[in-house]
Order: C-alpha cells, then sequence, then structure tokens
C-alpha cells in the first residue's frame, strides 16, 4: 500500500494502482474515455490528465502510477479548460446524431459532452472516418463515430488474444482497420463483440440490436450464458419480451467478456421451432384413435437425413393427456418387467433443480438407479 | 476445477492438455492469454495446431492417442533430473517408490520414440512445468528462482478416451510429484464441456450416487432419502425403500435398450442421436424402446423418435440454478416468457411424479412453490450444498463445498489435503485405442466442437449470426492425406468409417497433423456421430472414444458433391 494525497484527502492505492485506481477506489471522479479498468493504459485520449505537485505539465492519471506522498490535484480551472478543448475537438469530428444513434444513453462522449454543457463543437466540422462496414453478421462498424480510444484495439489484443485489428495510417487519417482492411471473417478475428462491449460510442454495434430500442427502452437480467460449462455471467437486454442484446457486466467467471455464442447465440430462445405444447408420435396417436389419418412413412426414416415437416411426425395433445400417457406407459413397463427395465437421462443442459428432481423421480417414484448424463464428461 | 478461472492469469505456467480451449471454452482462453502476456509460459499437448498455440512457448503434437507416453516421459524427466517438490511428495502423498521404479522404463527418448516428440522437448515441458518457470525465467538458465505456480487445464481430448480414467490419473501424478496441486494458480483442473454436466454429476444424475455424490451402496444414504422424499401420510405400514443395486451408465442403457432389456425411457434435454458415438446404435435403440419420453425445447434429431414430447421452458424463461466447471453455482433468471404451454423441466417432472406415484404406489412428496425451494431440499440433504440457498446466490455465486450458511465457499480444493487424505500414485501404462487404423481405413478421425456451435446444434443453428459464420458441415484434413486422396480444398468430400460415412466439405490446411482427420460433430445433415464407435469404453468413467476411430477419406465423383450429407450403411 502506498499512501498519497488527491484533492487534498490522504488516499491509500494498494500496489501496482495508477493514480486514477485510487482516486477511483476512494470515490473521486476523473473523465476518461480510453481507459479501461481491464486493459492497458494507453493515455490516448488526454481527458484523464491530472495535476501533480511538482511536475510542470498535466499527466494522464491511467497511466500514472501512485506513489508515496504524491500530491495530486484532479480538478482544477486549468483542467476543466483542457478537458473541454478535448472534448470540443473530439465533437468536432463526430455526428452528434444523438437524436437517433444506438448508444444514446449509454455512450461515453455523450456523457461528458453533457457535464460539460457542449451541444456542438466550436471548431470547423469535418468527419475524418466515413467509411460504414456491416460485412458480417454480428457487428457493425461505423467508423464516423469512433473516436480512436484503441479500446477494442486492446481488447481484441490482450484479452481475447486474436490481433483481428490495429490502428491503420497516421493523424486524420487514422482509423481502426483490420490489416490489408479485410472483412473481419477474413481475419483472426473470433466475433466475440468484445471490442462491441468496450467501445465507449456507437462506433461498434451488433448487427441485431440495430432499430431495437435504446437504453431507456431495455429491461436488463442478468442471468448464465446456456453454453459451456465456463459459466460466464451475462446481462440479456430485452424489449417487450424480445431479446435486443447480450452483454458482460462483471461477473466472477468471465468479467465483462464473452465468446461469440453468449454474446450472439440466444436467438433460438424466441425462434418459433420452439415446442408449444406436448406431442404425441403420430403412429401412437392413431393406435389411441386420438387423430384418424395412418401414420406418414417418414416416421421410419431416419432423423439424421431430412428435418421433418411442421406436424409430420407427431401432433399436439394437451397436457393432461399427455401426461397420463406418460404415468401410464411408464407404470406399465415396471408392473410387467420391474423398475430396471426404465433409464433415464439427465441433462446437462437444464438446471440443478431440473436434475435434482430428475433422480428423485427415477429413484424415488421408478426405484432404480438407471439414471445417468448424457454425456460423461 | 481444483482451482478457480480466475486464477488463470497469475499463473507462472500453463499446461493446456487436449482441450481447443480458444474454441470449446474461450473465455478461458482469454485468461491463458492474459496469463502468458504477464510473462506466463504456455506449453499445448495437442496434435491439432489449435488457436492458442499462437501464444504458446511450446506446441508438442504427440501422433494421436500416444501422448500417454509423452506424460511418463515428462514424470521421468521431473523424477531423475531432480526436479520434483519432495517436501511434497513426502509429507502429502503415497505410493511414490512403486512409481518410480514404473518410470524408469520411460526415459524421455524412449516416450519419444513412443509419441513422436523429440525427447528434448519432452525434457523442456517438464522443466518448465515442473519449476512452474516464467518466460524470462526459462531463458535464465541454471540460477534456480523458487518454484513459481504452474497449472494443467485439460478438457475431451483427454477424457474422451478409450484409456481416459488413466490419463487422468497421470496428470494427477505430475501434479503431485511437483506440488503443483493445493495452491493458487495451480491444480489440474478440467474444462467441462456443457454448461451444467457439474451440477448434473452433483444433483446426482449419475447411477451410483445421490446428490452430493452421496453413496447408492451406503443404506444409512438410502434411509435418508426415502425418510426424506417419502409422503408423510403414506408411511403409515410402508417404508419406501430406494434400488440398492448400482444403475447402468448411458452406453450400457443404450446397449440395454438395443437387446430389448431397457423397455422404456426418459430422456430430459439431451439430443443423444447427435451428441453420442454410433449414432445407427442410437438410432436402433431409441426405436427398440416400447416407450420414449422426451422433454424438450426443439423437436430435436433425439425427440422426432420419441412417442411422447413434452414441451420445456429454455433456460431464458426460467429460474434456477446452473454449477459451472470451478464449481460456482450461480441463479439464472427469466427474462422471457415460455412459449405456448411450455413449463420448466422439474415442474413437468413433477407432474409425472404425482401421477406415476399413484399407479406405482409410491407417493412422494412433489409440492414445491419454486426452483429455490428445490434448492432448500438439495441444501437440507447434502452436506456439501448445506450453505446454498438461491438468496445467498443473488450476487456472484458460490463455489462448492459450502457446507454452512456461513460458509464463503471454497475457491481451491485440497488446500491442506486431499479429500481421501494422502495423494496416491498411480503407476499407468499407455494402452492402444479400442480401433486402431489399417489399410481400409488409414486415417484417425477426431471429433469435437467448433467455436460458432454447440452439441447436436439445436440451439445455436437457430442463432443467425453464429449459422452465417458457419453454415456447413466440414473435416480439417492435411494436405499430404488431401492429396493422395485426390480431395481439394472446399469441395465436398467423403468420409467413412466401419460404421458410416458422411459427405463434407474438405478444409484442407495444416491445422491437423498428416493422418488425422478432424470433423465438428454439430451437423445433422452430416453427423460426425455415424462415424465413431461406442466400443472400447473407458474402464473407470464409462465414456466413449470420440477421439479416435478408424475412417477413410475419399474423393466425391462430380454428381454427388456439393450438398453435405450422411448415410447409415457404410458404401463398399
Ligand atoms: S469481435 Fe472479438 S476478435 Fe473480432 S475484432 Fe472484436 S474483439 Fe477482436
Ligand atoms: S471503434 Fe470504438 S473502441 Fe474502437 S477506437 Fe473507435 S471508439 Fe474506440
Ligand atoms: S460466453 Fe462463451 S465461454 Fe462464456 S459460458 Fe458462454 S459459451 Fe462459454
Ligand atoms: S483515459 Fe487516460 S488518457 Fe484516456
Amino acid at each position: 500500500m502506498v499512501a498519497l494525497t488527491i484533492d487534498g484527502r490522504k488516499v491509500e492505492a494498494g500496489a501496482g494502482s495508477t493514480v486514477l485506481d485510487a482516486a477511483l477506489a476512494a470515490g473521486i471522479e476523473i473523465p476518461r474515455l480510453c481507459h479501461h479498468p481491464e486493459l492497458t493504459a494507453w493515455g490516448g485520449c488526454r481527458l484523464c490528465l491530472v495535476e501533480v505537485e511538482g511536475q510542470q505539465a498535466p499527466v494522464p492519471s491511467c497511466g500514472l502510477a501512485a506513489a508515496a506522498g504524491m500530491v495530486v490535484i484532479t480538478h482544477s480551472e486549468q483542467l476543466e479548460a483542457h478537458r473541454r478543448e478535448v472534448l470540443d475537438l473530439l465533437l468536432s469530428d463526430h455526428p452528434l446524431n444523438c437524436v437517433i444513434c444506438e448508444k444514446a444513453g449509454a455512450c461515453d462522449l455523450q456523457r461528458y459532452a453533457y457535464e460539460f454543457g457542449l451541444s456542438e463543437s466550436s471548431h470547423e466540422k469535418e468527419i475524418a472516418r466515413k467509411l460504414y462496414q456491416d460485412e458480417n453478421a454480428f457487428l457493425v462498424r461505423d467508423h464516423q463515430y469512433c473516436i480512436l480510444c484503441t479500446r477494442c484495439v486492446r481488447v481484441c489484443e490482450e484479452i481475447v488474444g486474436a490481433s483481428a485489428i490495429e490502428v491503420a495510417q497516421r493523424g486524420f487519417e487514422a482509423f481502426v482497420a483490420t490489416p490489408f482492411d479485410a472483412p473481419l471473417v477474413e481475419t483472426p478475428c473470433t466475433f466475440c463483440g468484445n471490442c462491441v462491449q468496450v467501445c465507449p460510442t456507437a462506433a461498434l454495434v451488433p448487427v441485431d440490436r440495430i432499430g431495437k430500442g435504446r437504453e431507456w427502452d431495455l429491461t436488463r437480467t442478468r442471468t448464465v450464458c446456456p453454453y459451456c460449462g465456463t459459466g460466464c455471467g451475462i446481462e440479456v437486454a430485452t424489449r417487450g419480451g424480445e431479446i435486443v442484446s447480450v452483454s458482460g457486466y462483471g461477473a466472477p467467471a468471465n468479467g465483462e467478456f464473452l465468446c461469440t455464442k453468449g454474446r450472439f447465440g440466444l436467438g433460438f430462445v424466441g425462434h418459433p421451432d420452439r415446442l408449444r405444447r406436448p406431442l404425441i408420435r403420430r403412429d401412437l396417436a392413431y393406435s389411441l384413435g386420438l387423430i384418424d389419418t395412418p401414420p406418414p412413412a417418414a416416421l421410419g426414416r431416419s432423423p439424421l437425413g431430412r428435418s421433418p415437416a411442421a406436424g409430420e411426425t407427431h401432433v399436439e395433445v394437451d397436457w393432461e393427456i399427455a401426461l397420463d400417457l406418460v404415468a401410464d406407459r411408464l407404470a406399465a413397463v415396471v408392473k410387467e418387467s420391474g423398475p430396471d427395465a426404465f433409464a433415464g437421462i439427465g441433462s446437462a443442459l437444464c438446471t440443478n433443480e431440473d436434475n435434482y428432481i430428475f433422480q428423485k423421480l427415477v429413484r424415488g417414484v421408478i426405484g432404480t438407479n438407471n439414471v445417468d448424463l448424457c454425456a460423461r464428461v | 476445477m481444483t482451482n478457480s478461472i480466475r486464477e488463470i492469469r497469475d499463473t507462472d505456467c500453463i499446461l493446456v492438455i487436449g482441450s481447443n480451449t480458444g474454441e470449446a471454452h474461450p473465455v478461458i482462453s482469454y485468461e491463458v492469454v492474459r496469463a502468458t502476456r504477464r510473462g506466463a509460459t504456455l506449453i499445448v499437448i495437442d496434435p491439432r495446431k489449435i488457436s492458442l498455440t499462437r501464444h504458446a512457448a511450446l506446441h508438442l503434437r504427440p501422433a494421436p492417442g500416444t501422448d500417454h507416453a509423452l506424460y511418463l516421459g515428462m514424470l521421468n524427466a521431473i523424477v531423475t533430473r531432480g526436479w520434483l517438490d519432495r517436501e511434497f511428495v513426502g509429507g502429502r502423498t503415497e505410493g511414490f517408490e512403486a512409481l518410480a521404479a514404473h518410470l524408469e522404463a520411460w526415459a524421455p527418448e524412449v516416450a519419444a520414440a513412443a509419441c513422436g516428440v523429440p525427447a528434448e522437448q519432452i525434457v523442456e515441458a517438464a522443466r518448465l512445468y515442473a519449476l512452474g518457470l516464467r518466460r524470462t525465467a526459462a531463458e535464465g538458465g541454471e540460477s534456480a528462482p523458487p518454484r513459481g505456480a504452474s497449472t494443467i487445464l485439460y478438457g475431451m481430448g483427454i477424457t474422451e478416451r478409450s484409456n481416459g480414467t488413466e490419463l487422468v490419473k497421470t496428470l494427477a501424478n505430475l501434479a503431485m510429484v511437483t506440488g503443483q496441486i493445493g495452491r493458487p494458480s495451480t491444480g489440474v483442473n478440467p474444462l467441462r464441456g456443457q454448461v451444467n454436466v457439474q451440477g448434473g454429476c452433483d444433483m446426482g444424475c449419475l447411477p451410483n450416487v445421490y446428490p452430493g455424490y452421496q453413496q447408492v451402496a451406503d443404506p444409512a444414504v438410502r434411509a435418508k432419502f426415502a425418510r426424506a422424499w417419502a409422503q408423510r401420510q403414506s408411511q403409515a405400514g410402508r417404508e419406501l425403500t430406494m434400488p440398492e443395486a448400482p444403475g447402468l451408465t448411458f452406453i450400457e442403457m443404450i446397449r440395454a435398450a438395443a437387446d430389448g432389456r431397457i423397455r422404456a425411457m426418459y430422456i430430459m434435454g439431451q439430443n443423444l442421436m447427435m451428441t453420442n458415438p454410433d449414432a445407427t446404435l442410437m438410432e436402433r435403440a431409441m426405436r427398440s424402446l416400447e416407450f420414449l419420453v422426451v422433454q424438450e425445447i426443439f423437436l430435436t434429431e433425439t425427440a422426432q423418435l420419441a412417442h411422447v414430447v413434452l414441451p420445456a421452458a429454455s433456460f431464458a424463461e426460467k429460474s434456477g440454478t446452473f454449477t459451472n466447471t470451478e464449481r460456482r453455482m450461480q441463479l439464472i433468471r427469466p427474462f422471457a416468457r415460455p412459449p405456448g404451454e411450455a413449463r420448466p423441466d422439474w415442474a413437468i417432472l413433477c407432474e409425472v411424479g404425482r401421477r406415476l406415484g399413484r399407479r406405482l404406489r409410491r407417493p412422494l412428496r412433489w409440492a414445491y412453490g419454486s426452483a429455490a425451494e428445490v434448492m432448500r431440499e438439495v441444501a437440507a440433504l447434502c452436506s456439501i450444498f448445506g450453505g446454498i440457498t438461491h438468496e445467498r446466490l443473488e450476487t456472484v455465486g458460490l463455489q462448492w463445498p459450502c457446507p454452512s450458511p456461513e460458509h464463503p465457499g471454497t475457491l481451491f480444493l485440497h488446500a491442506e489435503q486431499f479429500s481421501r487424505g494422502r495423494g496416491r500414485f498411480h503407476a499407468t501404462s499407455p494402452a492402444p485405442p479400442f480401433e486402431p487404423t489399417d489399410d481400409a481405413y488409414p486415417l484417425v478421425l477426431s471429433t469435437g466442437r467448433i467455436l460458432y456451435h454447440y452439441n447436436g446444434g439445436p440451439m445455436t443453428r437457430r442463432a443467425a449470426p453464429l449459422d452465417w459464420r458457419e453454415p456447413r458441415a466440414y473435416a480439417e484434413i492435411h494436405p499430404d492425406d488431401a492429396a493422395r486422396a485426390g480431395v481439394r480444398d472446399g469441395q465436398a468430400c467423403l468420409v467413412s468409417s466401419r460404421r458410416g460415412s458422411i459427405r463434407v466439405q474438405a478444409r484442407v490446411g495444416g491445422v491437423v497433423p498428416p493422418g488425422m482427420i478432424y470433423v465438428p460433430f454439430h451437423f445433422r445433415e452430416a453427423a460426425a456421430n455415424l462415424l465413431t464407435h461406442a466400443d472400447g469404453l473407458d474402464a473407470g468413467a464409462k465414456t466413449p472414444e470420440f477421439k479416435f476411430a478408424a475412417v477413410r477419406l475419399e474423393r466425391l465423383r462430380a454428381e454427388r458433391s456439393g450438398a453435405a450429407g450422411g448415410s447409415h450403411p457404410p458404401p463398399e
């Protein structure tokens, strides 16, 4: 631990922390755009400048190691003027489309412009980057909104390890690009969308959320990704029960990062193919007198070929009919051949509660230990 | 996992074995990337050039199915060159002398001859892992820094093998002989494939244990559950007795179904037609059943064969808990309404339980108001989950063991001692795969996941962006094998085993070594599991060998190429 003074307050900072970390931990806000707590400091936006006693010029606090005895000032007239100028310059190169922008309400630039009372730039307006890249089904890169904070580049290299994007060219011409400007699908990009997650503006947006509503329209629910055993925490944004987008939120297993399945893979939830009512196979329904059309030949075909049309193999019935049929048939087998003529398979995709009740049913009611998970690993 | 995911970033040396972490557990691979960026040494042991090899200091590529020898060679090097942790071996383990004697036959050169990895690389991997050397330390030569923290991450490339249990024991030997277990950022860490495979096992969906790994064979355990489950008023006169004999494991069930010993089956949320070996056998088993119930969210390939299909709510529409690969139980919360009349799985099962209980005169208590109430019953019956409630899981979840309401959960296992007291070394020996290659089927088929899809594909193939990125089945083929078969990159080809054949797109490149073909198993129209076999189960865990089947590769005549597809009888 090191002790330093920030804005006249004595502050303790852990080993290896920066002045920005120390300030934030003490509840002192410092405006910042390129900083991200999980990424290395870059120091490019210069919004987080602070005055340090004994140093001539202000320094970016995001890359400044906290040292014992340091005396730091985070807010002064001079610093405010400087921050205002940084934002003013960014706005001169930014569309200010907030009324129709997907990111409105969740955009860091908009937030700081609001805080500094900047409705437009005092400089000549000229948008440097005009590329609009929507060549993939995951994310749109709308460069006019890019403020070149490089968070996306750093997350892709430092966390994902893909290094699919980099800053190409220099100065006013600079933009975030793939090598040789190839489509993302031809690069090592894994479509994890972590660049979208860390982007402070609307420069990176999931394809699926465009036009689906903005921050204040969304309901956010924290749950767990339904795919692999990592168990990433996800935050699902919905509107009217429909999924708009998925993001990370700082969960224990994954922090705020996700992979492509967790972020872009929930389309199955509201899919029209979802089962809505209990089904009985057509040959059984026919023999029970529930339908009078004889079973089709398709019932004998392997399911590993063509997928059947809706209603081709099964008919919908009421829950009561289905549940009684299940109970009748299982009871008959157990009575005739004993409980060990039955086997049950639980699910690695269902919850603990589901699986607990499943084995209770198999052991407690049927009376056999023939219960297993489908995959043993 | 013995340790936690977040500990990986602070590791000094990481051994990734039989896990394509970047595709199967991408977010865990981010931890590995972070560790390497902080200077950790990454060693990948895998025949395939997986994405993590880009960050690896060493990539050892044993010939498929021969890696056991490699681990024995590493163990030999560790013991003979004095890189072992004597204090740990002396204080916390037993059986070391027998292991050391057994290892004498496995000099690195012997191992090298068996697995095709140069002896120097085996020795170097052993040194880096045993001493936990970071990249800078590794280059620093002889001056010995204090032993760093090394971790082993392994996947299905270890467990889905006919000798998987022996392989896991061998990895445990590596960790114990070097003391790389029981501390932060160490351990032997299986990366479990499916979201709640850990939880399904924890909750007793296994033929030999009740929830919380309490033995079926123990009469006191059976009596405890009988008492807890029985409906009070029914107990007069008749005690509920619980079955004593251990049940069948999954593949045993399938065989029993195929030959009529199992007459009825209830399958909850598993598309076994796609995700299990020898799909032809699976279909025969399913069709032999007199009564099959499948509880599902889609009409999967398995559900299509069911007599009754019950519509279930998905994770999006119900409450409950999942347990991840680091033993962390986490809450899931509904954010959508179930379609139509679909219901949560546990609620459906309670309905079935009530009705079936009446018919079989085994009435149990099924009156749960919520999933949270189910968890209260679990906690009351299982000491390792004793302190877990949905309320406590609201914020960050809990890693079991968590025996009491005050217990904070367990970050890593085996800190003071192993569950059985002293850690036991096992002298293991390599075994050949069940189905070796031959002239007719000269290539090794390995099957597994890819980044963009999951299991039999019912979920991911209905997620538009994922299906856009990876819409069709393919096989990774080495250029030499492709040239020999006259198969060209991007064209359709035929992959056949003794059990069936599939048409897939050829992806010719250096990902697989010569002699190996890799096919993902997510695609119904070219189901990789028509090729795999359900024989030669691992003796311990009864896991099928998904990672090794003998196949051959053929080019397709022009009129048949194009679409991917599969067929049952192998074309002769
Ligand atoms: S989606 Fe992921 S891999 Fe692709 S550019 Fe963004 S961060 Fe990199
Ligand atoms: S795309 Fe977004 S994250 Fe990347 S540099 Fe531009 S503003 Fe920053
Ligand atoms: S987001 Fe990706 S890594 Fe995380 S649990 Fe889901 S599938 Fe696994
Ligand atoms: S946040 Fe420090 S320079 Fe951008």
